[in-house]
C-alpha cells in the first residue's frame, strides 16, 4: 500500500484530516473526513457545579465561545426554575448576535474569502487574510472594523471578548450602560454600512463556481420563531430530505429527533435523524427553515439568494453565501437591539434559589449550527450527566460524503494537485466546521490531506 | 522577522485573540511575516529560521508532543501564549476520569449514543495525562491569560518583533478590582448561582468564591468588574507559582480564614467542587501538581490506560 501525504491544511478551526483511498487504476475508491482528537467535556463535566457549566464550555471554542456560554446558561435556568427577566433576554440575544458578526465576518472574509478572490490556484503562502490584505486593503481593513465591533459587543455583554462570562442563571451579572450603547449604536450603524457594501461582492462569489461541487441531499435542521429566523429562542423545526417539514422539538424532545453513531477512523461522532435519515445545520439549513429573516436588507439579499438557490436548497458552497445573508440579518439585529432603550435596563436577573429541576436542555443556534447542552444534575445542582451536540458533529456526515464526491472529480490518475486539493477544503470550509466545539477537542487536528492507494 | 502560532491542545481562543489585535495587525505584519498558524492560513509545516513562535494549547497526546519539540527547534525565541500553554488549561480536567472512562461515555453512554456505539481505535491516542509546554520544554517567555487580553497584547507582541523590553504589572487580580473589603459578618460560602452579589463589596467578602487573590492579573479584573467572581482563568499569582509551599487551593483557604476569622479546618469544610472551582486551568501543570501542598494529586483518577 502507497501513501502520500499532502500535509496540514487550514483555515477551519481546529484539525482534520482527509484520507483518499485509491484502487490500482488510481481512482478514488472512497475518501473521509477524518478527526483525530477527543476532548472529554461531557465526561468532565461530571462533577461540576452546574452553575461552572456556563463558564467552563466556552473554552470547548475560541470562535464561538458564546454560543455555548449561552446554551449552558439556558440550561441552568431551568434547573433552578428562573425566567431572566426581558432585558436580560434582550441582552443575550445581542451577546449572541456580537458572536455572529464576529465568527461570520471572520469566515466570509478572512477564511473563505481568499479562495474565491484570490482564487483556489493562488500559492499557499498568500492564499490568506494577509495576502488579501496586500490584494484588496480597503476589503481587509473593513473586515477588521466589522469584526471588532462583533468582539467589542461580546465585551461590552458578556465581560469579555473571548470566553464571556456574564450569562449565568436566571440571567446578566450586569446591565449595560447607557454610554456603551450609545458607542456600540454608532459603531452597529458602521458595521451594517460595511455589511451593505460587502454584498455586492459576496452575491457575485459564487458567479461560474460549480455549485454541485461537494453535493450531498439531506434533511435540514434550524431555529425558528413562527417562520422569523432567529437564534436565541424558538423551537427547532426539521425537514427531510425533500423540504417537507417533519416536525419540532424544544427541550428534552430533541432525543426523540435524532440520534448520533460513530466510526472507527474518527474521534468526530456523526448525528443523524432517528430513522436513519441525515441532516445538516448551520446557515444553509436556517435559511432552508425559515420564511423570512425579519430585517429589511436580508429579506432582500434572502430573495436574491432564492432566487438562485430555491427555497430549499442542498448546494454546499451555498453555505458561503447564506452565511453572507445572516452576517446581514445580524448587523441589522444589532442596530435594532441597540436603539431600543430597554436594552439599558438594570432587572437583569431573576435570583436563583434551589434546583427546581433535575434536567435542563438549552438549545441556540450557533454560528455553525444548532447547539445542545444538556445537563442532569442531583438535588444539590451537582452535574451528573452532560450531553453536547454542536453543529460539526451534525454536519459530519455531509462533509465526509462532499469530500469524497469532491475527491472523485479533481483526483486525476492518482494525483492530487496542490489547487485540487484546496478544492476538496473548500467544500470541507463552506461548512465552516469547528473541530474544537465537534469534539470538544484535546489536542490538534492538522488537516491533512492522504492518498492511500490499495495494494 | 519571522513569526509562527502552533495550536496544540486548545480552543483556537488564543489565535483570535491575536486576530482581536484588530487594525494594529496590518502593522505587525508590515514588521514582520506570518509565515505559520494553521487557523488562519494554508502552509502545512512550520518553515526553518523563526524568529519568534507562539504556541497555544496544552499537550495531550503525542502528536501534540511532536509538534512541540518541532516548534522548539525551529523558532529562536519560544512563547508559550495562554493559560493551556502556560499551565494545561481546561485540557487538564480530562485527568479527573481514565481515558477508558471518557471513550466509553462519549461513545456509549451519552443518551443519544447506543451501549454498543464504536469507540475509535483508528486514531491517535492520548498521553498519560495532560501537560504545560514549559513540563516538556524550554520556554522564553510565557503569556498567561484564557486568552491574554487585547489591551496587554497590544503591548507585548510589538514590543517582542521589535526586541524591546516592557515593564508589565505583576500584581494579582485584586490589584485591578474596585471592589471595598467592608466588613465581613456571619461569612459563609455560597455557591455561585445563590443571591445576588453587590456591586461594591469583596466578592469574597460577600461569601463567593472568588480568585482574584491567587490569580495572576493582566486581566482588568474584567469579572469582578461585571460582578463575576474570579475563575483564577489567568494562572497562579506569582507568589504561588515562585513559592513551592503556596498553592491554590492552600492560599484560599488561608485567605478565607484570616477574612473571617474561621479555623481553616472549618473553611475546607465548606468548600466544594475543588476541581472545577479552583484547579480548572492549572490541573494539567506539573509545576502547580508537584508542589508539596496540592491537591491536585488528589483529584486526578488515573493518568493511563
Amino acid at each position: 500500500m502507497k501513501e502520500v501525504t499532502i500535509n496540514p491544511v487550514t483555515r477551519i478551526e481546529g484539525h482534520a484530516d482527509v484520507r483518499i483511498y485509491l484502487n490500482d487504476r488510481g481512482e478514488v475508491d472512497s475518501a473521509h473526513f477524518q478527526v483525530v482528537e477527543l476532548r472529554g467535556f461531557e465526561k468532565f463535566l461530571s462533577g461540576a457545579a452546574i452553575e461552572e457549566a456556563p463558564r467552563i464550555t466556552p473554552r470547548i471554542c475560541g470562535i464561538c465561545p458564546t454560543s455555548h456560554h449561552l446554551a449552558a446558561a439556558k440550561a441552568t435556568d431551568q434547573i433552578f426554575g428562573v425566567e431572566p427577566p426581558a432585558t436580560a433576554k434582550k441582552l443575550r440575544e445581542l451577546l449572541n448576535i456580537g458572536q455572529y458578526i464576529h465568527s461570520h465576518s471572520l469566515h466570509f472574509f478572512m477564511l473563505a474569502a481568499p479562495d474565491f478572490i484570490l482564487g483556489h490556484d493562488c500559492p499557499p503562502e498568500t492564499r490568506n487574510v494577509i495576502g488579501l490584505a496586500r490584494h484588496s486593503p480597503d476589503l481587509a481593513k473593513k473586515a477588521i472594523a466589522v469584526r471588532k465591533f462583533g468582539q467589542r459587543l461580546t465585551e461590552a455583554i458578556g465581560g469579555k471578548p473571548i470566553h464571556p462570562s456574564n450569562a449565568l442563571p436566571g440571567g446578566m451579572s450586569a446591565p449595560l450602560t447607557a454610554a456603551k450603547r450609545a458607542e456600540l449604536a454608532t459603531m452597529a450603524d458602521e458595521a451594517l454600512r460595511i455589511a451593505l457594501e460587502g454584498w455586492d461582492i459576496a452575491r457575485t462569489l459564487l458567479d461560474g463556481v460549480d455549485t454541485e461541487f461537494g453535493a450531498v441531499r439531506t434533511g435540514f435542521m434550524g431555529m425558528t420563531n413562527h417562520g422569523v429566523y432567529s437564534t436565541y429562542d424558538g423551537p427547532v423545526a426539521v425537514l427531510n430530505g425533500e423540504g417537507g417539514r417533519i416536525g419540532s422539538f424544544t427541550g428534552t424532545d430533541y432525543t426523540k429527533f435524532i440520534e448520533e453513531y460513530s466510526e472507527d477512523w474518527s474521534y468526530l461522532k456523526f448525528v443523524r435523524l432517528k430513522g436513519g435519515e441525515n441532516y445538516r445545520v448551520g446557515p444553509l439549513a436556517r435559511l432552508n427553515v425559515v420564511e423570512k429573516m425579519g430585517t429589511e436588507h436580508a429579506d432582500a439579499a434572502l430573495a436574491e439568494y432564492r432566487e438562485r438557490f430555491g427555497t430549499v436548497s442542498q448546494a454546499a458552497l451555498a453555505y458561503n453565501l447564506a452565511r453572507y445573508v445572516e452576517f446581514i440579518a445580524s448587523c441589522e439585529r444589532a442596530v435594532k437591539l441597540l436603539s431600543d432603550s430597554g436594552i439599558t435596563g438594570t432587572d437583569v436577573r431573576t435570583p436563583a434559589v434551589e434546583v427546581v429541576n433535575r434536567r435542563g436542555v438549552g438549545i441556540i443556534e450557533a454560528p455553525r449550527g444548532t447547539l445542545i447542552h444538556d445537563y442532569t444534575v442531583n438535588d444539590a445542582g451537582i452535574i451528573e450527566r452532560c450531553n453536547l451536540i454542536v453543529a460539526t458533529c451534525q454536519n459530519n456526515y455531509a462533509i465526509d460524503r462532499g469530500v469524497e464526491d469532491v475527491a472523485r472529480r479533481v483526483v486525476k490518475n492518482g494525483a492530487l494537485s496542490n489547487g485540487a486539493a484546496n478544492q476538496i477544503e473548500m467544500v470541507i470550509r463552506a461548512y465552516d466546521p469547528c473541530i474544537s466545539c465537534a469534539t470538544h477537542a484535546i489536542g490538534r487536528m492538522p488537516m491533512k490531506i492522504e492518498l492511500v492507494r490499495k495494494a | 522577522m519571522k513569526i509562527a502560532i502552533e495550536e496544540l491542545a486548545g480552543c483556537s481562543g488564543c489565535t483570535i485573540a491575536v486576530l482581536d489585535l484588530h487594525e494594529m495587525l496590518l502593522d505587525v505584519v508590515d514588521k514582520a511575516d506570518i509565515v505559520y498558524s494553521p487557523v488562519i492560513m494554508d502552509v502545512k509545516e512550520p518553515p526553518e529560521g523563526i524568529d519568534i513562535a507562539f504556541v497555544t494549547g496544552a499537550v495531550r497526546n503525542a502528536e501534540n508532543q511532536e509538534r512541540l519539540e518541532k516548534i522548539r527547534r525551529r523558532a529562536k525565541t519560544l512563547v508559550a501564549l495562554g493559560t493551556c500553554a502556560c499551565y494545561g488549561g481546561v485540557s487538564g480536567l480530562s485527568m479527573l476520569h481514565s481515558n477508558d472512562e471518557i471513550f466509553s461515555y462519549v461513545y456509549r453512554e451519552v443518551e443519544t449514543v447506543k451501549p454498543d456505539g464504536v469507540i475509535p481505535t483508528d486514531v491517535p491516542p492520548f498521553l498519560y495525562r495532560a501537560f504545560a509546554v514549559g513540563d516538556l520544554t524550554k520556554i522564553d517567555y510565557y503569556i498567561t491569560g484564557c486568552p491574554p487580553k487585547e489591551i496587554y497584547l497590544k503591548q507585548i507582541i510589538p514590543a517582542l518583533v521589535s526586541g524591546d523590553k516592557l515593564n508589565l504589572s505583576r500584581k494579582s487580580v485584586c490589584a485591578d478590582c474596585d471592589r471595598k473589603m467592608g466588613t465581613v459578618e456571619n461569612w459563609t460560602l455560597k455557591r455561585r448561582y445563590e443571591g445576588v452579589p453587590d456591586r461594591e463589596h469583596c466578592l469574597l467578602g460577600q461569601g463567593y468564591l472568588c480568585l482574584g487573590s491567587v490569580t495572576f492579573g493582566r486581566c482588568g479584573a474584567a469579572c469582578p468588574k461585571n460582578n463575576v467572581p474570579c475563575h483564577g482563568c489567568n494562572g497562579p499569582s506569582l507568589d504561588i507559582l515562585r513559592e513551592p509551599c503556596r498553592d491554590i487551593y492552600g492560599m484560599m483557604v488561608r485567605r478565607i480564614s484570616d477574612l473571617t476569622d474561621k479555623p481553616e479546618k472549618e473553611v475546607e469544610k465548606e468548600l466544594y467542587d475543588i476541581a472545577h472551582t479552583m484547579y480548572p486551568f492549572t490541573i494539567g501543570s506539573l509545576i502547580m501538581e508537584d508542589k508539596e501542598v496540592s491537591k491536585i494529586r488528589d483529584l486526578v483518577k488515573e493518568r493511563s490506560r
